[in-house]
């Protein structure tokens, strides 16, 4: 026999039932650190179970419940508990009066501990009231019937927490206060605190489910109320006390902070709100404070600010607009303000200097956008906006947009041509790619097309590429950025090259077979190539020329060759590219004859020399048939040169003027380059390049024109204006009256015509 | 492996496999209280006969996965009953209502099914005659209470 068998109650004698319950009930309550014993434990299951199933009482109650069939019993037990808590908190209520701020949190920490665990034994030992009378009323729809476990927190919320919350909130925020002040607290009591809170929030519906209702209410309102007033207090001090750097640093410090109080010892529920409510204290209230800054800060190039400015005014909504206009005039005003240095400096700058100057902006502030403003697609906008601006309207560009293209052109014939400074392939692509930086935001695209297209035509006419591939690689980025229509011709140009190689190859060949032996010594050694006219920006010749007859032979026979492969072509000499050596042999006192690299025209005049010493201007011009604006620099050269000497002495260019060759002709080098291009050529080179764009973009506008007015048949003046600029934009950005023009212009040529209501119409 | 003791109610001690007393609830529950302090656990309720007819079949089952609870739809709709478990319940009526009021008591769900399952499959196509018969019923209606009764239950009726 056991001797310490509890002595169990009867089974049908609810107060003696509940006398023994409750003294067990007790024991766990206030006891439970001795240790509840198996007997007892059985015991006590055993009389719930015994009084809910006992025959008696069923009976006593048969009459009212007929109606649900099999009568549970148990209510009286579940009201006496639930009676028995509501006397146990008071007095644990009662007891709370003694404590106050930390003590206060500790001892309803040690209460709600206790209490909770003896929740869940009684839950155990009452389970048999939750299976069956508790789960009846249940299902049955009854309101404000839980199971024991839940009956004890809802009661602790109703008999003890409703009187409490307020004393305990006051402590624990009295605690984050602390904290924040920079005290060390104990922050697992908070974190108990919370974590009761969220326990008792219940579910009206489903007391298996909990809600946060009980915690939002209770701790996170004040909590974010008390973190506001905090907050606003201390920003305000802040700000009259310390700059603006200063204040940034700690608000962002403080976010942090906030952050990761969350993660101590709050519930993940509050993120959002604390956040909230930190920005708009923290950031919000002083963001007019933070931009008027922002200028200074760029003005001084502070990195590491403008990224925590740009941090801190990206969290809130609309924190950065004001920025960016800010910005873009920033960057605009450097732009200019570079290129205002460039033109300072006299009007003969390399373009390179031009470049350079656009670019160092740029790449500064890209950089800065990529560092300190995370790349954000809104500030590269501003940041293209402002290049836009100042890369087509600054001091040097005053006049007109045009000059932008052109220099950026003439840079980027200067690296593309032989004998440039970048002499390593990955550093000449990298400022390729450096190029279309700038180019991305040129306006008249049409300019640099056309500049281009006459630079990589000497290029390749004479041969003085840098390399194919820099040439390919640079014309595949064009390609890219506008169209293959903007590239066709580039690209034409430069087959035609290849293509003339194949023919050389060729023409050898056939040269071979029908050259006789007179003719082999008397010949040239030629190279010929053939470009075709629509693709290549050169004019013929603005001269006459009678080719010395060693060159027109080998021409001839060049051409017969030609128009036998392709019938029907036509032919035109451009004497004015073409260049030649030739070797000096009457110089006597050269050990090696001098050789001199000559243009055609030259080698024209210096042939003739072949017959005899001397010659008058008139002589050389009605040989030669050159015009005297191409026959007077080029004896001006030779005699500068001193190849020709005049005669007299320093004479003008006159009929009656001689040359005589220079004997004792004199010179470091042995090939001597005479084939130097004349300064005013050059000048009208550029005018006459300007001249075809405004041809070229009337004929873009027109075939705009009539290209939207094909598809549309019919629309009206205004909208056809619209239509065409953005046709166009791309190439250049076109003016309206300019537009308007080419209209009327079409007009006239029966294209189009007016209708009423301002209307056009497209005529077939 | 594990075993308790379990004390029946006429002081007999059973010995069985801790994961097999926790088929019952109670003892799980109860273990998970108060730890196993190695002491017989009392069985107030529960005399040895019918505690080593429960011992058996939860022995049985002692791997059977965790009953998903009264939301299992089928576990409720359908008599049947697996094989073992019939034989199982081939006992005289008494032993087998001891069994069920043990399970209630001991909280093991699916041994309660089943014992209420066999009982209702020994009502299932029976006249009220023989219902009473089968269980030794007394018939305390007056023939008109019955003929009520009658009336009110006719929808149900197997026609």
């Amino acid at each position: 026999m056991p001797p310490t068998m509890p002595q169990a109650p009867h089974k049908d004698d609810l107060d003696e039932t509940w006398s023994f319950l409750e003294s067990g009930i007790n024991s766990v309550m206030h006891k439970l650190e001795e240790g509840v014993d198996m007997k007892h434990y059985m015991a006590l299951y055993t009389a719930v179970h015994n009084f809910c199933t006992s025959q008696k009482a069923v009976a006593s109650n048969q009459g009212l419940q007929a109606h649900r069939g099999a009568h549970l019993l148990g209510e009286e037990l579940y009201k006496l508990l639930g009676e028995y808590l509501s006397r146990h908190l008071s007095e644990v209520h009662e007891k709370s009066l003694a404590h106050s701020e930390e003590a206060l949190l500790a001892f309803y920490i040690r209460e709600w501990t206790r209490y909770t665990t003896a929740a869940k034994y009684v839950n155990h030992l009452f389970s048999y009231l939750n299976r069956h009378w508790v789960k009846r009323e249940i299902d049955e729809g009854k309101k404000n019937v839980y199971d024991v476990y839940t009956l004890h927190l809802v009661k602790w919320k109703d008999d003890f927490f409703e009187n409490l919350h307020a004393k305990v909130m006051d402590a624990v925020l009295n605690l984050i206060e602390k904290q924040r002040n920079g005290e060390t607290i104990e922050q697992s009591q908070i974190k108990s605190i919370v974590d009761s809170f969220v326990s008792l929030g219940l579910d009206e519906n489903d007391s298996k489910k909990s809600t946060l209702e009980v915690y939002r209410h209770y701790f996170q309102r004040p909590f974010i109320d008390a973190t506001r007033k905090y907050y606003e207090n201390e920003s305000r001090q802040f700000v009259a006390e310390n700059s603006v750097v200063e204040y940034m640093k700690k608000a962002e410090a403080r976010l942090e902070e906030e952050k990761a109080r969350v993660g101590l010892y709050l519930h993940s529920d509050v993120t959002k709100s604390l956040t909230e409510t930190c920005l708009d204290v923290l950031v919000t209230a002083h963001s007019t404070l933070l931009r008027d800054e922002f200028q200074i800060l760029l003005d001084n190039e502070r990195q590491d600010d403008l990224a925590r400015m740009y941090r801190l005014l990206s969290r809130i909504k609309e924190g950065l607009d004001p920025l960016r206009s800010t910005f873009e005039n920033h960057v605009r005003k450097a732009g200019l303000a570079a290129i205002e240095k460039v033109a300072s400096e006299g009007e003969n700058f390399e373009p390179k200097l031009y470049v350079d100057a656009l670019l160092q902006v740029h790449t500064r502030y890209q950089n800065l956008v990529d560092e300190a403003f995370n790349g954000e697609s809104e500030f590269v906008r501003s940041l293209d906006n402002a290049c836009r601006e100042f890369v087509n309207r600054n001091r040097i560009c005053k006049s007109t947009t045009t000059k932008s293209p052109e220099l950026l052109a003439k840079y980027t014939d200067s690296l593309l041509k032989k004998g440039s400074k970048a002499a390593e392939e990955s550093e000449l692509e990298e400022m390729l790619v450096q190029i279309m930086t700038v180019f991305k935001y040129i306006e008249d695209k049409d300019v640099f097309q056309k500049f281009y297209s006459k630079m990589l035509a000497k290029r390749l006419v004479h041969v003085s590429s840098v390399s194919d591939d820099a040439e390919t690689s640079m014309i595949s980025k064009l390609k890219e950025a506008c169209g293959f229509e903007y590239t066709n011709k580039l690209q034409r140009m430069f087959q035609d090259i290849q293509i003339s190689k194949d023919l050389n190859a060729n023409y050898k060949v056939y040269q071979e077979k029908v050259l006789d032996d007179d003719d082999r010594r008397r010949m040239v050694d030629a190279h010929f190539q053939v470009l075709g006219t629509g693709m290549w920006p050169l004019n013929p010749p603005n001269t006459a020329f009678s080719a010395p007859p060693e060159v027109t032979k080998s021409a001839e026979r060049f051409q017969k060759f030609y128009f036998d492969k392709h019938n029907g072509r036509k032919l035109t000499w451009l004497w004015q590219l073409c260049k030649g050596e030739v070797k000096a042999n009457y110089i006597k006192n050269a050990k090696v004859p001098y050789t001199f690299q000559v243009s055609t025209f030259q080698m024209g005049i210096l042939l003739l020399f072949n017959e005899t010493d001397t010659l008058s201007y008139s002589d050389i011009q009605k040989a030669t048939t050159l015009a005297p604006e191409v026959l007077d620099p080029n004896l001006a050269i030779f005699l500068k040169a001193k190849v020709l000497l005049a005669g007299p002495d320093g004479a003008k260019p006159e009929p009656t003027t001689t040359y005589n060759l220079n004997y004792n002709f004199k010179n470091k080098k042995v090939k001597v380059n005479l084939n130097i291009q004349i300064k005013s050529e050059q000048k009208v080179e550029s005018d006459d390049t300007h001249k075809t764009i405004e041809e070229d973009r009337k004929l873009l506008l027109q075939s705009a024109i009539v290209r939207v007015m094909k598809s549309r048949k019919k629309m009206k003046h205004v909208q056809l204006v619209q239509e065409v600029i953005q046709q166009v934009k791309s190439r250049f950005p076109p003016k309206v009256p300019d537009i308007k023009k080419n209209i009327e212009a079409l007009m006239e040529k029966d294209y189009i015509e007016r209708l009423e209501g301002d209307e056009v119409s497209y005529i077939a | 492996m594990a075993t308790i003791s379990l004390m029946s109610s006429d002081d007999a001690l059973v010995t069985v496999e801790r994961a097999v007393a926790e088929r019952s609830i109670l003892i799980k529950n109860m273990l998970e209280d108060l730890g196993d302090s190695g002491e017989a656990i009392p069985i107030p309720n529960v005399n040895e006969t019918v505690l080593k007819k429960v011992i058996e079949w939860c022995d049985h089952h002692k791997n059977d996965p965790p009953t998903a609870g009264d939301d299992d739809d089928n576990r409720r709709k359908t008599t049947d009953i697996d094989e073992w478990d019939q034989k199982f319940m081939q006992v005289d009526q008494e032993m087998l209502f001891e069994v069920i009021l043990a399970a209630n008591y001991l909280d093991i769900k699916a041994l309660l099914d089943v014992g209420c399952k066999t009982v209702a499959n020994m009502i299932k196509g029976k006249s009220p005659e023989e219902i009473r018969k089968t269980f030794n019923i007394q018939n305390d209606f007056t023939p008109e209470e019955e003929d009520q009764i009658r009336r009110e239950n006719e929808w149900a009726e197997d026609r």
